[in-house]
């Protein structure tokens, strides 16, 4: 589903954010990214998403190389892939309902379709009750959630989660994590980037680990080891 | 999927209308002024134009022949002038036109008449009336007509030149023209500036909007047309004010227009209804052009997708 062949990102003359990094994530597979602050885990994320390109390497996206992805299809790539942030990214002027619908808006979909998506979503999330609500009425968590209900709206291939419990308490984060479990279970691969130790060495899932824009371990069923 | 996208687009662009509303009203307001200094100042020109036109067709030269010249003698000088290459027509008045001219511009004057009655022959000389291709060439039709065997038939001749005033009212045209042009150069600019502005400050109220957009996978047409849309709407609000405003601006001010060209063949209103749909285009597209293009750049520069 995902793969990095001596991928390297550098940003300017020799700052290599990401060094010559290859690496392969299969169909449904449920990884976690880990590593310090700075280690270039977030640029991995963009680059699978071609917010940045490669200056070296190559990156295949379901069988889609996109290491010279043209400009304008881009769109093609964002809707196969859900994408959520430490900070949320809710619009806060819109309801619940509005800031989903609005991923759903934006890319063409008709209404009929969207009064019929959106439910389904909210409902995966446990956030059906809350439609009405503007996102400064709901908690970290709640927020969190609908982040998460708008990126499944294109039913996405893949979910690239960066540090999504980071602006979290404990109880909260854990209930992001067994969301993304349950979406991994409907066969969704889920990409998480953390560095959550707790949350890492209770997953048991595959853990990647960063260093100084490299991958220094991956191991099947990984601890945090740093 | 494609018109649901230009529908909502569409929307898009009215919620931002609404939002900056203020904004909005002021961008309107100077395409508004800038259309209004143009269209004000090519009626002024055209104007100026047609009141050249006018004096241009009244100059001509009036030769008179004495009573003793005969109907055979003028047919043969009129093809002789009539040859002449600076010459565009020549009307022949005889004795009796001349007559029944002078009576019908006298109609109201009894005692005019009635002295002419009591004339037992028609006082009044026949007559050429000469007008040359371009207003340049008189004195060389007046130098060959000196040079001609039918000169001792003629009476008189009256050419009223009136380069003086020609050349005064082209003076004025021409230096309105230059101030104008520099005056809508200026108000382009301006104008511009101003949907620049306002378009980057469109996109910076909506750079939260736009990050999500992109982040979901909305085209880059998308994302810009909603900005597209937008200044589409100041031009065409514009430049359909304006002519809501000319108009009867211009109904009110063609009597006093009209008087000025009394007697000419130009009426400004009927110039203005036969002509309405250019004019109305011609201010669409000055307005649609700066618009647009200004908010292209904008969306360039500030949009980065
Ligand atoms: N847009 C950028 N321009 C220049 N340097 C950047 C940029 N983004 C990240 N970096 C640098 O790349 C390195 C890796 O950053 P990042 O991928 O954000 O790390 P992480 O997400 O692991 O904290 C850091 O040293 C950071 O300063
Ligand atoms: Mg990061």
């Amino acid at each position: 589903m995902i793969d990095f062949k001596n991928v390297t990102k550098e940003y300017g003359k020799d700052t290599a954010a990401v060094k010559n990094v290859s690496l392969h994530i299969s169909a449904g597979e449920f990884v976690t990214i880990v590593g310090q602050s700075g280690t270039g885990k977030t640029t991995l994320a963009k680059l699978m998403i071609a917010e940045e390109r490669p200056t070296r390497g190559s990156i295949v996206i379901g069988g889609w190389d996109i290491t010279h992805i043209r400009h304008y299809e881009i769109p093609v790539l964002r809707r196969q892939m859900g994408v959520i942030y430490q900070d949320f990214k809710l619009l806060q002027k819109k309801k619940v309902f509005e800031n989903v619908a609005f991923a759903s808006e934006v890319s063409g979909t008709p209404s009929k379709k969207i009064h019929k998506i959106v439910p389904q979503v909210l409902k995966i999330v446990g956030l059906e009750k809350q439609v009405d609500k503007f996102p400064r009425q709901l908690s970290g968590g709640e927020q969190q959630r609908v982040a998460i209900a708008r990126s499944l709206v294109h039913r996405p291939k893949i979910i690239l989660a960066d540090e999504p419990t980071g602006n979290l308490d404990s109880i909260n984060a854990q209930d992001i994590i067994n969301l993304l479990l349950k979406i991994n279970k409907f066969g969704t691969t889920v990409v998480l980037v953390t560095h959550n130790h707790d949350i890492v060495n209770s997953l048991r899932k595959r853990v990647i680990t960063m260093d100084h824009g490299m991958i220094i371990s991956d191991q099947k069923h990984g601890k945090y080891i740093l | 999927m494609f018109f649901i996208s230009i529908i909502r687009t569409i929307k898009f662009a009215l919620q931002n209308f609404w939002r900056n509303i203020w904004l909005s009203l002021v961008t309107i307001i100077i395409l508004l002024l800038t259309l209004i200094f143009v269209s004000v100042l090519s009626a002024l020109n055209l104007l100026g134009d047609q009141a050249i036109k006018s004096v241009q067709d009244k100059v001509d030269i009036d030769v008179f022949f004495i009573t003793d010249s005969t109907s055979d003698q003028l047919a043969t000088a009129k093809g002789i002038i009539e040859s002449y290459p600076e010459v565009k027509d020549v009307t022949y008045i005889t004795t009796d036109q001349a007559l029944e001219n002078f009576k019908v511009a006298h109609a109201d004057d009894e005692q005019i008449l009635a002295s002419l009655d009591e004339l037992e022959e028609n006082p009044l000389p026949a007559s050429f009336v000469i007008k040359a291709k371009k207003l340049n060439q008189y004195d060389a039709i007046i130098q060959r007509l000196d040079g001609e065997s039918f000169k001792e038939l003629i009476l008189s001749r009256d050419f009223q030149d009136n380069a003086v005033l020609i050349n005064r009212i082209s003076q004025i045209t021409t230096r309105l023209t230059q101030v104008g042009i520099g005056v809508s150069i200026l108000f382009a600019v301006i104008s511009f500036l101003v949907v620049f502005n306002t378009m980057r400050i469109a996109i910076y109220t909506h750079r939260e909007e736009v990050g999500i957009m992109r982040l979901v996978g909305a085209t880059n047409w998308f994302i810009r047309g909603p900005f597209m849309w937008e200044s589409l709407l100041y031009a065409v609000l514009a430049s359909v004010l304006t002519m809501a405003l000319l108009y009867p601006a211009a109904l009110v001010a063609s009597p006093y227009v009209n008087a000025f060209f009394e007697g000419y063949t130009f009426d400004f209103v009927l110039f203005i209804r036969s002509n309405f749909w250019q004019i109305f285009l011609v201010q669409m597209a000055v307005s649609l052009g700066l618009s647009m293009l200004s908010s292209m750049v904008a969306i360039t520069r500030y949009l980065k997708v």
